[in-house]
């Protein structure tokens, strides 16, 4: 993935919070920018908009708490196809 | 009552059956009876036992939109086991039966069983030491509270829109002399109450807790507490749970002792670690198989469960102690809980910096420890464990 992938992902979660601001570190279920049940959309999200599976072990919270963590996470999806 | 088979559009992975299983019951009270038909490790229909007149059509619709929305959408963790006891069962015993022979239990309705000894002794013995562990946490109180619980206090967490399904609500006839009058002539002359007895119960205010701790938070609403602390209760607590209701398994109407943790996120985690590491060694002091594992919340009917589900469980805010009850199944007898700043913020508790509270709580339904125990020991106090009979003495067998 690379500046494409996490501007796509940065998108879909401002689109979802009232800021219109959001630094690709910023962990956003402990700014309160979001609730914890956002974590179900952001599921959701990656698996359309990226073509993986998110099953068992990728279903981690630290793997949903930033743009840079969703990246990695979709990267490494990616990459096992 | 008639036998028919829904087949379910979409299959629902072997991993959400128990998620399906556990809803069918609320999707309708025309289900009397169901068993999952499960194919190439999939469930593709229900078979059902339907009782009234509601159309299998409108029965199958509503299997349909619970499946789509509330059991498909569902990610199957792993289950994730953080426990288990170093006592292994050799057999079972289902001691409902012998409960019942013995007249040490009595059916008093759906989900509602009194009891006598032996079962009375171990309950009291259960909540002794359960009591003891809550009451040696820091600035630890106990407080015995009423059986109503106004119906404002869920609201004003919206426990109606998770768990609409266990509700249960308390009226009586309004308060007005034309209510009086025109509903004892009613009753006098068709001598019944009447079909449309609750046009005349509008009243709302109260309702039966479903657990303890909503007493806790209501007691403490808009208040700043001085220091972190800790509630424990033990109470009547009431949950409709359908036809799921089980010999004293599963209760609409069980006696819980809640611990509830009120301050620092760091002090409710640290109260509730302690809680259950003392948990672990009083089921094995017991002499109790079972294990420890991350749970998730029964949420229904509402757009929001399998989110709420999913990341309850990611972030590992429910445990459950689970005790089998029989080879193939184990039952929940305490759960131990973190909140965050959800019931401070619901409630307007601050702490001494004027923030909303963390909380967290635990609960342990006292019948159903005492069944599990009757399960895995049976009902004759002489085949128990010493270190309990040592301490209650002989409460008498079930006996004929």
């Amino acid at each position: 993935m690379g500046a494409e992938g996490k501007a796509r992902i940065r998108e879909f979660i401002l689109d979802n919070i009232t800021e219109t601001e959001l630094a690709d570190d910023d962990d956003i279920f402990e700014r309160g920018l979001v609730r914890s049940m956002f974590v179900m959309q952001l599921v959701v999200f990656v698996e359309q908009e990226f073509g993986v599976q998110v099953t068992g072990d990728d279903l981690r919270f630290e793997h949903f708490r930033s743009v840079d963590r969703v990246d990695e996470l979709v990267a490494r999806k990616l990459a096992a196809v | 009552m008639r036998a028919v088979r829904v087949a379910l559009a979409d299959p629902v992975p072997d991993g959400l059956a128990g998620e399906l299983a556990k809803r069918l019951f609320f999707v309708s009270s025309a289900i009397a009876e169901f068993d999952l038909v499960a194919a190439g490790g999939v469930i593709t229909g229900v078979d059902l036992v339907l009782s009234g007149d509601e159309s299998e059509s409108a029965i199958a619709a509503k299997i349909g939109k619970v499946v789509t929305a509330e059991v498909l959408t569902q990610r199957a963790l792993p289950p994730r086991q953080v426990w288990r006891s170093a006592i292994s069962v050799e057999s079972f015993t289902d001691p409902f039966p012998l409960l019942l022979a013995a007249d040490s239990a009595f059916v008093a309705g759906e989900g509602q069983v009194g009891f006598g000894e032996p079962v009375l002794s171990l309950v009291d013995y259960l909540d002794e030491r359960l009591r003891s562990i809550a009451l040696a946490l820091p600035r630890s109180r106990e407080f015995r509270y009423p059986t109503l619980l106004p119906t404002s206090v869920l609201d004003r967490f919206g426990y109606f829109g998770s768990f609409p399904q266990f509700a249960m609500f308390v009226t009586r006839l309004h308060n007005d002399i034309d209510v009086y009058n025109g509903f004892v002539d009613r009753y006098r002359a068709a001598g019944r109450l009447p079909d449309d007895l609750f046009d005349q119960c509008g009243d709302k205010e109260y309702c039966l807790p479903p657990t303890m701790c909503y007493h806790t938070y209501h007691q403490y609403t808009g208040r700043r507490l001085a220091d972190e602390m800790v509630v424990t209760a033990r109470g009547k607590s009431f949950r409709y749970e359908s036809r799921y209701h089980t010999s004293m398994e599963r209760l609409w109407d069980f006696t819980i002792r809640e611990i509830v943790f009120l301050g620092g996120e760091s002090f409710a985690t640290e109260c509730r670690d302690s809680v259950m590491a003392q948990a672990y060694a009083l089921l094995e002091e017991l002499g109790l198989a079972g294990h420890c594992e991350v749970a998730n919340d029964p949420f229904f009917g509402n757009p929001d469960t399998a989110g709420k589900i999913l990341s309850q469980r990611m972030l590992e805010l429910k445990f459950e102690l689970r005790v089998p009850v029989a080879e193939d199944r184990t039952i929940a007898v305490g759960s131990f809980n973190l909140h965050g700043q959800f019931f401070g913020e619901s409630f307007d508790i601050t702490g001494s910096d004027a923030a909303p509270v963390a909380s967290g709580c635990v609960g342990f339904g006292l019948e159903r420890l005492a069944y599990a125990f009757l399960c895995q020991h049976g009902t004759d106090p002489a085949g128990w464990p010493t270190s309990v009979t040592d301490r209650i003495g002989d409460p008498g067998a079930a006996r004929p």
